[in-house]
Order: structure tokens, then C-alpha cells, then sequence
């Protein structure tokens, strides 16, 4: 599953930034791609309630008159 | 005319009270730390631009306003360096420490810089740092368009970085304080590699217009002074609302330096001393000794969540957003460390959703860092798992996101303020340093106990053989 997504995501990497990248350099972005999926894979791991919301706090603005 | 060497390496309080007294004057002390940073500057890779004029200028004019009796505090008349991250107006590069920035000029100054200015500040230069604060996911010190930066207690070794002139320009006595700022690490780890004292603010309390983003909900601000004390005093002058930054908190920050020096409760966390290097773990456990003369200390742990990886996606998906425009030019292959041409690119695929759950996990972590502290003046860790590497050597063998850090992934993630101080030295030299982590707004209360441990060591009060 991990690995699987891991690799989809490199591949749209790969196909939109590759031709700038070295072979060595392409590898080493798998690599950190791998290690997001990772993390992403750690997160969704832990189970949240519908209502636990995003730690981030907007607030509708009016410039001041 | 130059100053007497003994008023370099002066605390801020006790140089306030000589400009204050007429013991020594801002312009004197201007020509003198402006001489250092010329002159030592350079041997370090610490400096990117000296701001010789602008110095001189708020200097004379320190001068003036103290000689008709418009004292302005502790900073009135102190020169500074602050890292090349903050805008500065007249002319004066900000260059981000990048090389696609080096010519990059803005047309005001950071709110930092503006309230240093009002405090009376002295300007005397814009300090090294590692390109785009680390940005790249840099693994290397060679990681600057000014040269691998570094560290005063031995050339040969690094600074730590991302705030690494600000680090090496305290230490090394070229200014007598600085400005750094941290995402994660970044003012921590050039203290412990410098032996100075670092205080990350909590997030929110320092405004951070007209600072480089690289991830605006973990971005701080804030001072490396000789001391835990300087640090209040030049937090108490750049922390307060900022209208340009919604994120700052409308908490007023006073600085109270005569809080109680005993009676502490302190804890440390289980796993903290994991894997830390044996030097570093030998003077954390005497510093707990010294410690329990003051506080009570007890362990304390945390549930289990994945800590590094909520802050980790949070850094990720934010600095791919930040450079946006750096990453679709293609000019990350002008950055100095080739890690740093291709590092950026493998962020632009996390998942929002994932971004998202890092966001919702994040408030179930400040919760639970929030409700464990809780009782606690102090979370007591070792301030970095290792002291300085070789300048010309990888500080990880592994790229970011590999490591555990559960203090940075923690403080950083939730915003807590912490303050670092040097603690002992290595066989080698090289300075270690404890830190002190606290609740969110609760720089007081840290920045007390760091006082009172540095009252019974003397470790601030050495300094680089030579400078």
C-alpha cells in the first residue's frame, strides 16, 4: 500500500521536475518521498473524531475603516 | 577609539549599565564590535553583510538621546547582528543565505529589526545562516552561499545551524547579541554548538513580518545572548502584537528577572537521553545534580503519538508551498549543498489530506504536551543529542525526518518556548547545553530556572581561546 502510493507519487515527481534531476539526484527524491509516505502512513494511523479540527484557526477579515 | 577587550564578552545588563552610567559609550562600542566582525568576521563565515553605516548612525544617535538623559532601557546603544533572514531597508542585502538571494533587497525593515531601533538598538550587521533556514534538508555545514560556517571554540567544527552566525557572532564575541530564528532546531542547536544561550519563544510571540518564510505555522523568532538574563531583556523588546502578522499573540510579554532562583519543579521526559551522545548525557546528568539544589525532578512521559511525523508533514508541505516559485524556476540547483538542489522536490506530493491530519493530530499534541507539563516550571533535556561535528563532514548520516527528536518535534509542533545554555564541555573542547521547555507564554518561568542554574556554573562565562 505504502509502497505503492510511494511510487505513484514519485512518478508525478519524477514526470513533472525529472528532466532538471540527475539519475543520483531522482533516486535521492524516491527516497524522501518514500520517507513522506512514511510519515503519512504513521498519521493516519491515529484515530480521530470527526469534530478534532485542524489546529489552525481562520478568521474572516474586513479591512478596517 | 576603541573600548577596553572586557567589554566584549559582556552581558547586555552589565554593558547597558556602563552605556547608562557613561562608562562606555554606543559609538565607542560600536567601533569595537564593528572592528571584530570585520576582522574576525570573515575566519568564521559568520558575516554576510557588516551594516557599518547604519550602525554608526543609530549609534551617534544613542549617543545624543543618552547624553540629554532619553534613556531607552538595556538595548539603548547595543550593537546586534541579526540574521540575514530579516529585511532590512537602505540598501542592505537580505540574502536568505541563498545564492539565487544574494543581491535580494527589500524596502522596510522586519518588525524585529523596527523594535530593536525603538529599543536603541545598534544594527552592526546581517549574520551567515544556512541557506533558506534549512530549507533544502540540508545535511551538511557546507550549506551556505558564504562558506561552511564556523564555530569559534575550534574552526575545524560547525556552528550548527539553521542560525549559525547568529550562534558564531555571540560566541566568538563579534556582537553582543543576536537574532536567529527556528523552525525546528534552528536557534537550539547553534546555542549548544556555540556555547551561548538561545531562547526560542513560543510561537506567535514574536512578530515575524518581513521574515523569510519557510513554514509559517512553525516559524519563530528569536534572541542568542550571552545569557539566559539577555535573553529576557531582549525578548521583552521585540515580543507584543503585530497587526502585520496574525499570528502574534495579544499576550504582553515583561520580562521578570527577579523571580524566585529555587524551588523548581522540573521534570524530564522518559526516552530523552536515548541515543545521546556519551559526552553530552555525562554533563546533562551533573546538570540535574546541580539542578536538585534548586527543584524537585521527576519523569514524565507522553502518549504515544507520532510526534515527528505531525511536525515533519506540517514542515513538508508548507516550505514546498513557501518556495513555491524557487522550486518551479528550477534555481535550487544554485544553492550551495547539492542536497539542497533536489531536497524541496519530493514535498510537493504530500497528500492535503495528509496535511490536514497533521494539523488535526497537532492539536491533540498540544494537549497532551500542554496536560503533562502541567505542574511543571520546566521539561529538563539535553539541548542537542551530540555536540559540534567536523566542518567538512555530515552532522546526519541520514536525511531529515529520519532522526528521533521528540523535544524539537514536540516543542516546535506545539509552539512551546524553550531556552538553551551551555553546560559543560567535551573532551575535545567543544561546548554542550541543556535545555529548558516550557508551557506556551511561559518564558518567565524558564527563563528563571535557566537563570538560576547558570547563578551555580560558570559555563557562560568562558570564551573562546584567542578571541
Amino acid at each position: 500500500m505504502s509502497t505503492e502510493e510511494s511510487d505513484i507519487l514519485f512518478k508525478l515527481v519524477a514526470e513533472k521536475y525529472g528532466d532538471r534531476l540527475t539519475p543520483e539526484e531522482l533516486e535521492e527524491v524516491k527516497k524522501g518521498v518514500e520517507r513522506i509516505t512514511e510519515a503519512a502512513e504513521a498519521l493516519r494511523k491515529v484515530k480521530t473524531d470527526n469534530w478534532d479540527e485542524p489546529f489552525t484557526v481562520f478568521k474572516p477579515y474586513t479591512k478596517e475603516e | 577609539m576603541n573600548v577596553a577587550p572586557d567589554h566584549v564578552f559582556t552581558p547586555i545588563r552589565e554593558l547597558g549599565e556602563k552605556i547608562r552610567t557613561g562608562k562606555t559609550s554606543p559609538v565607542d562600542l560600536a567601533e569595537t564590535f564593528l572592528d571584530r566582525l570585520e576582522r574576525l568576521g570573515p575566519r568564521y563565515n559568520s558575516v554576510v553583510t557588516v551594516t557599518k553605516e547604519r550602525a554608526l548612525e543609530q549609534a551617534r544617535k544613542a549617543e545624543r538621546e543618552i547624553e540629554r538623559g532619553d534613556y531607552r532601557g538595556p538595548l539603548h546603544g547595543v550593537p546586534y547582528g541579526a540574521k540575514d533572514l530579516l529585511a532590512t531597508s537602505g540598501g542592505i542585502p537580505t540574502t536568505w543565505g541563498a545564492a539565487p538571494y544574494r543581491n535580494q533587497t527589500f524596502d522596510q525593515d522586519a518588525t524585529v529589526v523596527r523594535k530593536l531601533e525603538e529599543a536603541g538598538a545598534v544594527l552592526a550587521a546581517k549574520l551567515a545562516m544556512i541557506e533558506l533556514a534549512g530549507g533544502g534538508g540540508y545535511r551538511q555545514p557546507n550549506a551556505s552561499f558564504t562558506g561552511p560556517p564556523r564555530n569559534p571554540w575550534n574552526p575545524d567544527y560547525w556552528t550548527g545551524g539553521s542560525s549559525s552566525g547568529s550562534g558564531a557572532a555571540v560566541a566568538g564575541g563579534f556582537v553582543p547579541f543576536a537574532i536567529g530564528s527556528e523552525t525546528w532546531g534552528s536557534i537550539l542547536s547553534p546555542a549548544n554548538n556555540c556555547g551561548v544561550a538561545g531562547l526560542r519563544p513560543t510561537y506567535g510571540r514574536v512578530s515575524r513580518h518581513g521574515a523569510m518564510a519557510l513554514c509559517w505555522t512553525l516559524d519563530k523568532l528569536g534572541p542568542l545572548c550571552l545569557t539566559a538574563d539577555d535573553c529576557g531583556l531582549v525578548l521583552e523588546a521585540i515580543a507584543g502584537p503585530d497587526p502585520r502578522d496574525p499570528s502574534t499573540t495579544d499576550r504582553i510579554f515583561t520580562y521578570y528577572a527577579d523571580a524566585p532562583t529555587k524551588g523548581f519543579k522540573l521534570a524530564v521526559l522518559t526516552g530523552v537521553t536515548n541515543d545521546v551522545d556519551e559526552e553530552v548525557l555525562a554533563n546533562f546528568e551533573k546538570s540535574l545534580k546541580i539542578l536538585e539544589k534548586v527543584a524537585t525532578i521527576e519523569k514524565i512521559e507522553l502518549p504515544d503519538l507520532p510526534y515527528e511525523a505531525i511536525t515533519r508533514t506540517i514542515l513538508n508541505a508548507e516550505s514546498a508551498s513557501a518556495f513555491e516559485e524557487l522550486i518551479e524556476s528550477g534555481r535550487t540547483s544554485e544553492l550551495t549543498a547539492p542536497e539542497d538542489h533536489y531536497g524541496l522536490y519530493a514535498r510537493t506530493v504530500v497528500l492535503a489530506k495528509d496535511y490536514l491530519k497533521a494539523l488535526r493530530l497537532r492539536a491533540v499534541m498540544a494537549k497532551a504536551a500542554d496536560e503533562a507539563m502541567s505542574g511543571y516550571d520546566a521539561v529538563v533535556a539535553p539541548a542537542r543529542r551530540s555536540p559540534a561535528t567536523p566542518v567538512d563532514e555530515e552532522f546526519r548520516r541520514t536525511s531529515p525526518g529520519t532522526a528521533k527528536d521528540l523535544m524539537g518535534a514536540v516543542g516546535n509542533g506545539a509552539g512551546l518556548p524553550s531556552v538553551a545554555v551551555p553546560n559543560g564541555f567535551t573532551g575535545g573542547g567543544l561546548p554542550t547545553g541543556i535545555q529548558f521547555m516550557g508551557r506556551a507564554y511561559s518564558e518567565n518561568a524558564i527563563l528563571a530556572v535557566a537563570r538560576a542554574y547558570q547563578s551555580m556554573t560558570d559555563w557562560h562565562k568562558r570564551h573562546p581561546p584567542g578571541l
